[in-house]
């Protein structure tokens, strides 16, 4: 393996590694712009230069591979390559290169949305020139739409074109080219032809600067203001990692969070956008009991008292209905409760798209189908008939507040029984049909894990606090287990919940929330 | 040394020179005939032994990169003939192909052979219409003929011969970046590593020519390597076609022996300056090589090494000569707005950089100049081409050598002409 000196620290590294990327792995600072590790390298923004020994030029470092010399060639007598990051010539490149990219940039960060996060800001400030030399005007643009999302800042726009790369390369379907020449080039898109697709989004975390910006966030916050939290997305079956960006328990935003295992680097717009569903929701934050056509609020005591009393009258005759859009521990409480008499709400299937980078967007657009399955030792599949065969008067259901249409079917099972409870955080048809609600925690507020449909298990972690009285509902079952069982154990937090879970099922023996940390682990060890 | 007798232009004023009739009775297609009896690393090896180099404007030693094609690939090989003439002051390859279209196929078809080549493109600029059309007869009469296709002269080697017509862009005559518009991209030269000679074409093995240096190539095979190399200095050697222009005479084409003193050319093959007018600078390869003051043009050989030596080039060889009369600055002018005009605006130094350039020139030009604008041209040059120097390889700080193209030129016309540019600063600001 070659040996590597940046600066005083000497790496052995792969071979064909290139200077940038041990760098960055390393904890050196190489600043880039047009360098993405998930796009093709260009070296066209010449941030990254650096100085190899025995090359007569500064190098950019995102295409300097670093591979075995001959031992009269190396320097030293034992490197393969020896960079400097920090010298004068590296310094001074810098400055020069950052003073061409602020010719003509408006400096606006005070009504700029990338203000904080702005890689053109923190470079200009680590290591740029305090003032600027250039006397003459600048060059200044309109804004234009590049697609019904996403907007572009001409005058902030560097010209890194990692946009440009990600939809020829990513999402396959090149909207975004370059118009015109020199001076006159600019991101652009065709009229028939708008930045439409799916992964648009995207493109405007990629950017480095305040120039793509998405209509749905623009001039809405300040990165100071708000809390980033890491989560996953529970849009589709995928799991895409991401950031949640909230304010006063209100989101703003989520970027897609790096996970090599799961999304790559990037996410859709289906669920970049899709917290937005859970803003007009109709919220139940109070555990609630039917009154002829109303509703009357319980407290907790009374209404998880109620709910025993309720399974306890018809305890054979009771079923359970989890949901692919819960938490593995809440659906594995559920099994416990009503002994495997199972069943499941239906699946929500869309289309499936696959994009020629290998980037995913789920037919099964629930987040825990697979973890449904595995941590629920039986589920009914034809749960209709079970009701007729079993006589099944009570329903037990973990809702997940999807507004669903039930059908003919769902609504005779529905029709039929002497009491609902419903286990829910939106005033859904089921809850609405309900003898008692119990309100849950909504996607961003639960805490649990999730199982993708490749088998890799996530983490869960609340994003948002809770609203009202809701109750995590891993609690609320264990309460009503309790409740029903005065010998039954009692878990106090999901740690044991999952402890309890990885005993009853083989290949989820190794999981602990310990073992998922921020990247999620494989069921098993290897991902299906 | 005995008084030069021209090569590639000794029948272009023949009737019919540019028929494969004519060429033939001249003894084209003979080297041909040879090469196709010789394995392919020997013809490498006779136009490495000739010293030829590339005639596009770097004066890359050709054969040298025949030699980089890898030999252990399953890949296609590709070579490209660089036909997109675009270096202002240069108009040599336009004859080559008018005049003598079937002298470039006989060396482009030898080429081809040397690297194991079957697809063979002519890149020919947009704007040379005619040429295409010549340039496409030409090629017909060949495929007629046997030269081109299968079995070429009854040999086993086959080869097709495509031309492709640029759309009119300055940098598409970089070779990656040619390669790039051959491919039906944005004409954006691409970073190196890996080199064409590894992964050019569709990531394939490709080696540019310009259309000169493969003129060549059926002579030196011809004539021999040995003959090529007694021609002009050893390292630089051969015939060469210089483009005079501007205040001479008599401008035109003169096909010289490399090494030819400038003062000749000026004074005698293009008949010196008009009007009696004094010479004042010259650019001696196109117009991204840094120009001269009179008094280095009169005493400099137009040899690669010995201009270098005189930190500039000789490029494409194409020579723009400036008389007394020439106002420095608004040249200077010029010369950036083209180079800004048609920088591809992929690296920022040379996005950003000529722009600022013209700017601040127009400025300059127009009244508004401070003593300060003078530092800044430097700076600015140097930021975005770097400071010549030759010893260290390759200099610049963008991707492809246009950096370089643009500053030099711009910096020499600072740097020797300093008092015209502080004659156009305000006098209440030369004085403060």
């Amino acid at each position: 393996m070659p040996l590597l000196k940046i600066d005083d620290k000497e790496f052995q590294v792969e071979s064909g590694s290139t200077v940038l990327e041990t760098a960055e792995s390393n904890g050196i600072e190489i600043p880039h712009y047009c360098y993405h590790p998930a796009l093709e390298v260009v070296g066209s923004c010449r941030m990254c230069l650096v100085q190899v020994e025995g090359m007569g030029k500064l190098q950019v470092s995102c295409n300097t591979f670093v591979g075995d010399v001959p031992p009269d060639r190396k320097v030293d007598g034992k490197y393969d390559m020896v960079v400097h990051t920090q010298n004068d010539l590296v310094v001074q490149e810098r400055k020069n290169i950052l003073e061409f990219l602020l010719l003509n940039h408006p400096l606006d960060c005070p009504v700029c949305d990338q203000a904080g996060e702005c890689y053109l800001q923190d470079y200009s400030f680590k290591f740029g020139n305090a003032h600027s030399r250039f006397e003459e005007d600048k060059r200044v643009r309109p804004n234009e739409y590049l697609g019904s999302q996403i907007v572009i800042n001409q005058n902030r726009c560097i010209l890194c074109s990692r946009c440009v790369r990600f939809t020829q390369e990513i999402s396959g379907t090149s909207e975004l080219f370059v118009e015109a020449r020199g001076y006159n080039s600019k991101i652009a898109v065709l009229e028939d032809n708008p930045l439409d697709n799916l992964l648009a989004g995207n493109v405007a975390d990629i950017c480095p600067v305040g120039a793509l910006l998405s209509t749905d966030y623009i001039h809405k916050n300040r990165i100071w203001n708000m809390e980033q939290k890491p989560s996953v997305c529970q849009d589709c079956s995928v799991g895409c990692n991401v950031d949640i960006f909230s304010q006063k328990n209100q989101i703003f935003r989520l970027t897609a969070r790096e996970n090599q295992d799961v999304n790559g680097y990037f996410m859709c717009d289906i669920g970049r956008y899709g917290f937005h569903r859970f803003e007009e929701i109709e919220r139940v934050s109070q555990p609630m009991a039917r009154n002829g056509k109303s509703f009357d609020v319980l407290d907790w005591e009374e209404a998880i008292q109620k709910t025993a009393d309720l399974i306890e009258k018809s305890k054979d005759k009771t079923a359970g209905i989890v949901s692919p859009f819960h938490t593995n521990e809440s659906n594995y409480l559920l099994g416990l409760m009503m002994k495997d008499t199972l069943g499941t709400l239906p699946p929500i299937t869309r289309e499936e798209i696959t994009y020629p980078s290998g980037f995913r967007i789920s037919a099964d657009r629930s987040p825990n189908l697979r973890g449904m399955n595995d941590v629920c030792g039986h589920l009914e599949e034809d749960f209709s008939s079970i009701i007729k065969t079993r006589d099944i008067r009570g329903l037990y259901i973990l809702d997940d507040g999807v507004d669903r249409e039930l059908d003919d079917t769902w609504k005779d099972i529905l029709a039929k029984m002497d009491f609902i409870i419903v286990q829910s955080y939106a005033m859904t048809e089921l809850a609405k049909s309900a003898h008692i609600v119990l309100p849950g925690l909504a996607p961003f507020e639960r805490e649990g894990t999730i199982t993708n449909d490749k088998g890799h298990i996530q983490w869960l972690r609340p994003s948002l606090v809770t609203i009202g009285d809701s109750k995590p509902d891993w609690e609320i079952l264990m309460l009503v287990i309790n409740a029903l069982d005065k010998d039954s154990e009692h878990f106090t937090d999901l740690g044991e919940v999952i402890k309890n879970m990885s005993d009853h099922f083989s290949s989820y023996s190794d999981v602990s929330l310990f073992k998922i940390g921020a990247q999620g682990m494989a069921l098993n060890g290897k991902s299906a | 040394m005995s008084a030069f007798k021209p090569v590639l232009t000794e029948h272009i004023h023949q009737e019919d020179c540019h028929t494969l009739s004519f060429y033939k009775s001249v003894g084209g297609y003979t080297a041909l005939e040879k090469v196709l009896k010789m394995i392919p690393a020997e013809v490498t090896q006779e136009v490495k032994d000739s010293n030829l180099r590339g005639r596009g404007g770097a004066g890359f030693p050709a054969g040298v990169k025949w030699g980089f094609i890898p030999k252990d690939t399953d890949k296609p090989k590709y070579l490209i003939n660089n036909a997109d003439e675009s270096e202002p002051g240069t108009f040599k390859d336009r004859l080559l192909m008018n005049k003598a279209p079937h002298q470039m196929l006989e060396g482009m078809i030898i080429a081809a052979y040397a690297i194991g080549c079957h697809t063979s493109f002519i890149y020919i600029r947009g704007e040379f219409y005619k040429e295409f059309k010549l340039l496409e007869k030409a090629v017909a009469e060949a495929y007629k003929d046997n030269i081109l296709g299968q079995s070429i002269l009854g040999s086993t080697y086959n080869l097709d011969v495509v031309i492709h017509r640029g759309a009119g862009a300055y940098i598409c005559g970089e070779e990656t970046g040619l390669i790039e518009s051959l491919e039906g991209k944005r004409g954006w030269p691409r970073i190196k590593p890996p080199f064409p000679a590894i992964e050019g074409y569709l990531q394939s093995p490709t080696i540019v020519n310009n259309v000169e240096t493969l003129s060549c190539v059926p002579h030196i095979i011809n004539r021999g390597a040995s003959w090529f190399k007694s021609i002009g200095p050893e390292k630089g050697p051969g015939p060469r076609l210089f483009c005079l222009s501007g205040r001479v005479n008599n401008p035109g084409i003169f096909e010289e022996a490399m090494g030819i003193s400038l003062k000749d050319l000026i004074f005698d093959r293009a008949g010196g300056i008009p009007d009696g007018k004094k010479l004042k600078a010259v650019f001696p390869g196109g117009s991204s090589s840094a120009i001269l003051t009179a008094e280095e043009a009169l005493d400099v050989n137009m040899d690669f090494d010995e201009l270098v030596e005189k930190k500039t080039m000789l490029g494409s060889a194409g020579v723009i000569v400036m008389d007394e009369t020439v106002d420095m600055v608004q040249a200077c002018l010029n010369i950036a707005r083209f180079y800004a005009h048609e920088s591809c605006g992929q690296c920022t130094p040379c996005r950003e950089g000529t722009a600022w350039l013209v700017k601040m020139l127009t400025r300059l030009v127009n009244g508004g100049g401070t003593p300060n604008d003078i530092d800044m041209i430097f700076e600015i040059t140097d930021n975005i081409g770097g400071l010549i120097d030759f010893s260290m390889g390759s200099f610049g700080k963008t991707i492809c050598p246009f950096g370089e193209a643009v500053a030099w030129p711009v910096r020499s016309f600072v740097e020797k002409f300093k008092d015209e540019f502080l004659a156009y600063l305000p006098r209440e600001k030369v004085v403060a």
